[in-house]
């Protein structure tokens, strides 16, 4: 699959389960890959590009580490939006 | 204004641009050393070259004022050349020998302590406690602060039977790894967590909440949404707070710390070890905690006046036995002493012999 | 600025010979209200005993998870400056090595952005500056890794590695600790800033059995120098050591553990095949006695403090491994190990309790270690045991 269409699904993924689960780095790419039939570092790949532009980010609660959508007030922070 | 350009993963400078030229020559090269003060050794190179430490301590918070201070002396004596320790003293690395007693004089001058090297207690092992930790049931830097100002002299000048390494935890996260330590306090708490139900069910994962809790005290509660905790299985570890924090587990009144003994890591003579209970309650008494500090003198004094000469703390108490470590020291033995939970089977007796 | 509180508690720990953390902070507090606050703070603490700091929020730089801890004060209207007090971990170079010059700049950077307060250094081994806002993160950053300082790790993600001052001046370094935690600190880059991993996974490097980084209580990947050949005497410094008084028969003799030395008033003799290398001898009388000469690590696994169920330290997993820079079977090794654990542990579940859980086994295997003796204390007591398909050809 293509890394934007990778990346829209992880999006919707990520949307769909907000609120309901943290979501880790793994839980991701092992659901994303099961949807799109990638390999694991495409997947991750597809992933980090979204951090990296801030798309979603890393987390941090509860004494572990996960991926979120950024709030409005992060983007602003780091002058995204 | 312009930012600089940002660079990632480029980890941490090479550290070949900080060593003093004598360190770059003999690197992996050096025979032997010599402890020539409290706080002052000479490392000899196969080449004969030399290398001249001068260690002092640091209450590990410093302002960047000191900071420039220190560079500023490091430039002076050790041509710029510094590090600092595992256990967050500074050290100058003189090569040049002339330059040690004017650097002494200046570091007294100024109220630096030299010392923390052989047979002595080096500085204490701390985290963050009230200064910026939301865990902390205790405030580190005070407790080390007290308790270095009583055992001063034993970090410049006074001798021990070994090395005495003490830390303190500000809660059983145990951030500074005291479990292996030859005195350590650590900070716990006493007491149920106290739940505030309404955030708890808006907040918190409540399986994850659940799953977090050692003892398997809490049980999801459907109809607040929220979670009990079973007082009986609690043993006020603090997880579930760390997972959830609507989950109270501070209680400033009943909160306090513990003394563990008898730890350490090397491998020198007997196998590591853990630190065991001493004490399992004192009080918080901000400012100077007196009776924290008067606790671990005298399990030092006594371990000073009875150990044998390179013992550790730990190996001195397991040759004389823990009934005498109880007699000597006076510390009464209670229920806390006796492990019930995971290593329950270890430490309970299962033989005829024992002494009084 | 400064002096906005009345101190008493915290002033009581200006007095005495050891050097006071209120001092440090009452020096930047001249400077910075955020200083000046966390003082206040602080003071508030000691009269109320407790903290006033909330969980760690959410922040960060862009595309890093790591090295910045969230920290905001719980009373934000009463001490403003430390509504946001963050934790900005720097990762320090090997051995805590550093020029005059380097530590300055990082310290001119510092007072431009944050509070003036550093923890020199973290358990952790990193640099820690102490409290800035979420503002100044990004431009904090710009301006330490342009100039050759990364972020350390924090979170579910490797964390910075640290080692011993090794053979940049230790007579007792089998292994070259400053360069195996540069390499493997370089050659994890993306696990330290980007966590991925179901917790926290800490390597510390030790340049002997004396420990001196903790690696053994402190580690999920420990790596502890050692030797495998002969002890090494050189009997005319033994004399010098028995002419300045040392009582070598009870110093050294009855406390080697496995009674393998002997000494005759004169010569001092050590039976190789007995020794358990367990540092004593040598680090009593470091003249006299040299290790051998074929070297290299023993690495161990494992350890953590207590959260939750009881502190482990490491266990012996491969006895003995060389050590040779760029060290590529040390980070196959490691690799093989965290794949392991990545592939089996539940979250927040550390490397030593998944071994616990799964048993050594699977672990060895998957690592393709063979069992040997010198990974037990003693064999299993009880006849309980597994026994799988591999075993009956
Ligand atoms: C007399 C012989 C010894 C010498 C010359 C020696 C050398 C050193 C050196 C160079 C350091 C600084 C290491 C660093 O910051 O990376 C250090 C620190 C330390 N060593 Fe040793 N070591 C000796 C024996 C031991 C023994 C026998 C133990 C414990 C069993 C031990 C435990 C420690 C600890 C806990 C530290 C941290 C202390 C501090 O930074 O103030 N050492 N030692
Ligand atoms: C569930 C367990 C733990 C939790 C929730 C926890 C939480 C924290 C928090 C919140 C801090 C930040 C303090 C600050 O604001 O500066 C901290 C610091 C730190 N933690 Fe932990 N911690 C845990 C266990 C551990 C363990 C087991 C270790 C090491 C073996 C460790 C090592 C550290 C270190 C090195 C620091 C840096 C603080 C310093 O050096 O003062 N933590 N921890
Ligand atoms: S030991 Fe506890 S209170 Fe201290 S820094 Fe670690 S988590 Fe915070
Ligand atoms: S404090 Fe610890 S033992 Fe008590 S309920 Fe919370 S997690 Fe369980
Ligand atoms: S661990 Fe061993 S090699 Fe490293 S500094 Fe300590 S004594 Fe030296
Ligand atoms: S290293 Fe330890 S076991 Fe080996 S001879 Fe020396 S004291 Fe004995």
């Amino acid at each position: 699959m293509e890394q934007t269409e990778i990346q829209e699904k992880i999006f919707a993924y990520m949307q769909q389960m907000k609120g309901k689960k943290k979501l880790k780095e793994k839980d991701i790419i092992k659901k994303i890959m099961e949807e799109s039939g990638d390999d694991k570092d495409t997947v991750k790949k597809a992933l980090r590009a979204m951090i990296d532009v801030g798309k979603v980010m890393y987390s941090y609660g509860g004494g572990s580490s996960s991926v979120e959508i950024p709030s409005e007030e992060y983007l602003k922070e780091k002058g995204l939006i | 204004m312009s930012l600089p350009e940002r660079q990632t993963d480029i980890g941490p400078p090479h550290y070949e641009k900080f060593l003093p030229p004598v360190i770059k020559k003999n690197y992996g090269k050096w025979a032997h050393h010599e402890v020539l003060s409290g706080g002052t050794m000479v490392h000899v190179a196969e080449s004969g070259d030399k290398l001249y430490t001068v260690r002092v301590a640091s209450p590990r918070i410093l302002s960047t004022d000191t900071i420039r201070e220190i560079c500023e002396m490091a430039e002076k004596y050790s041509d710029g050349y510094l590090r600092f320790t595992t256990r967050n003293n500074v050290e100058f690395l003189l090569s040049d020998q002339s330059k040690m007693a004017p650097l002494l004089a200046e570091l007294k001058d100024k109220k630096y302590s030299v010392g923390g090297i052989g047979p002595r207690i080096s500085n204490i092992v701390h985290t963050q406690g009230w200064v910026h930790c939301h865990s902390a049931c205790t405030d580190a830097s005070g407790i080390v602060k007290s308790v270095m100002d009583e055992l001063h002299d034993y970090f410049t000048t006074k001798t021990l039977p070994n090395k005495v390494r003490l830390a303190v935890a500000c809660c059983v996260n145990m951030c500074g790894a005291v479990h292996c330590s030859d005195i350590a306090v650590v900070a716990i708490h006493r007491k149920v967590p106290v739940i505030d139900h309404e955030t708890v069910g808006k907040m918190c994962e409540i399986p994850t909440t659940v799953s977090s809790c050692p003892t398997s005290a809490i049980r999801p509660n459907p109809k607040t949404k929220s979670i009990t905790i079973n007082e009986e299985k609690c043993m006020y570890c603090g997880n579930c707070f760390t997972v959830c924090p609507p989950i109270e587990i501070h209680n400033p009144q009943q909160d306090g710390v513990a003394i563990v003994v008898g730890g350490k890591v090397g491998s020198l003579r007997t196998d590591p070890k853990f630190s065991k209970l001493a004490i399992p309650y004192i009080e918080n008494e901000p400012p100077r905690w007196p009776k924290v500090v008067a606790a671990i003198k005298n399990i030092l004094d006594v371990y000073a006046a009875n150990a044998k000469k390179h013992e550790r703390v730990g190996e001195w108490i397991e040759r004389v036995g823990w009934e005498d470590f109880f007699k000597l020291t006076g510390i009464p033995f209670t229920f806390q002493h006796i492990d019930d939970f995971t290593f329950m089977r270890d430490t309970l007796r299962n033989s005829a012999a024992f002494k009084y | 600025m400064g002096g906005k509180y009345k101190t008493p508690m915290l002033d009581e720990l200006e007095k005495g010979p050891w050097p006071s953390f209120v001092t440090e902070i009452k020096k930047a507090a001249k400077r910075t209200e955020m200083a000046d606050d966390e003082l206040g703070q602080v003071e508030k603490s000691y009269v109320t005993k407790r903290g006033y700091w909330k969980h760690g929020g959410i922040v960060g730089v862009l595309g890093y998870g790591g090295g910045v801890i969230g920290r905001y004060s719980s009373l934000p209207n009463e001490f403003p400056g430390i509504a946001h007090f963050h934790t900005v971990r720097l990762n320090q170079p090997s051995g805590f090595f550093y020029t005059a010059e380097a530590l300055k700049m990082i310290m001119d950077i510092w007072d431009k952005y944050g509070s003036g307060l550093t923890n020199m250094h973290g358990s952790t081994g990193d640099l820690v500056l102490l409290g800035t806002t979420t503002e100044n993160l990004e431009v904090l950053f710009a301006e330490y890794s342009s100039r050759g300082w990364d972020l350390g790790g924090s979170g579910s993600a490797m964390r910075t590695p640290s080692c011993c001052v090794g053979q940049a001046r230790c007579e007792w370094a089998c292994i070259d600790t400053m360069a195996i935690c540069n390499e493997v600190t370089q050659y994890y880059q993306d696990q330290l800033h980007r966590p991925s991993f179901p917790y926290k996974f800490k390597i510390k490097v030790a340049g002997c059995a004396c420990d001196c980084v903790a690696a053994i209580a402190r580690a999920d990947l420990s790596i502890i120098g050692t030797w495998k050949d002969n002890i090494r005497i050189d009997q005319a410094e033994v004399k010098k050591y028995a002419d300045g008084g040392m009582n070598i028969q009870a110093e050294i003799v009855e406390m080697c553990p496995t009674a393998c030395m002997s000494y005759d008033g004169k010569t001092l003799k050590v039976n190789d095949a007995q020794c358990s290398r367990c540092m004593h001898c040598i680090a009593k009388m470091t003249k006299a006695l040299k290790q051998g000469k074929v070297k290299g690590a023993s690495i161990l696994v494992g350890s953590k403090a207590p959260i939750v169920v009881g502190s482990l330290l490491s266990w012996v997993v491969v006895p003995f491994m060389e050590l040779e820079a760029p060290f590529d079977n040390l980070k196959d090794l490691a690799d093989k190990m965290i794949e392991w654990w990545d592939d089996n542990a539940k979250p927040r579940e550390r490397i030593g309790e998944l071994i616990e859980v799964k048993g050594m086994r699977p672990f060895l295997e998957a690592i393709e270690m063979p069992p040997v003796p010198q990974q037990v204390k003693y064999p299993r007591k009880d006849p309980f045991f597994f026994w799988s398909e591999s075993d009956f050809n």
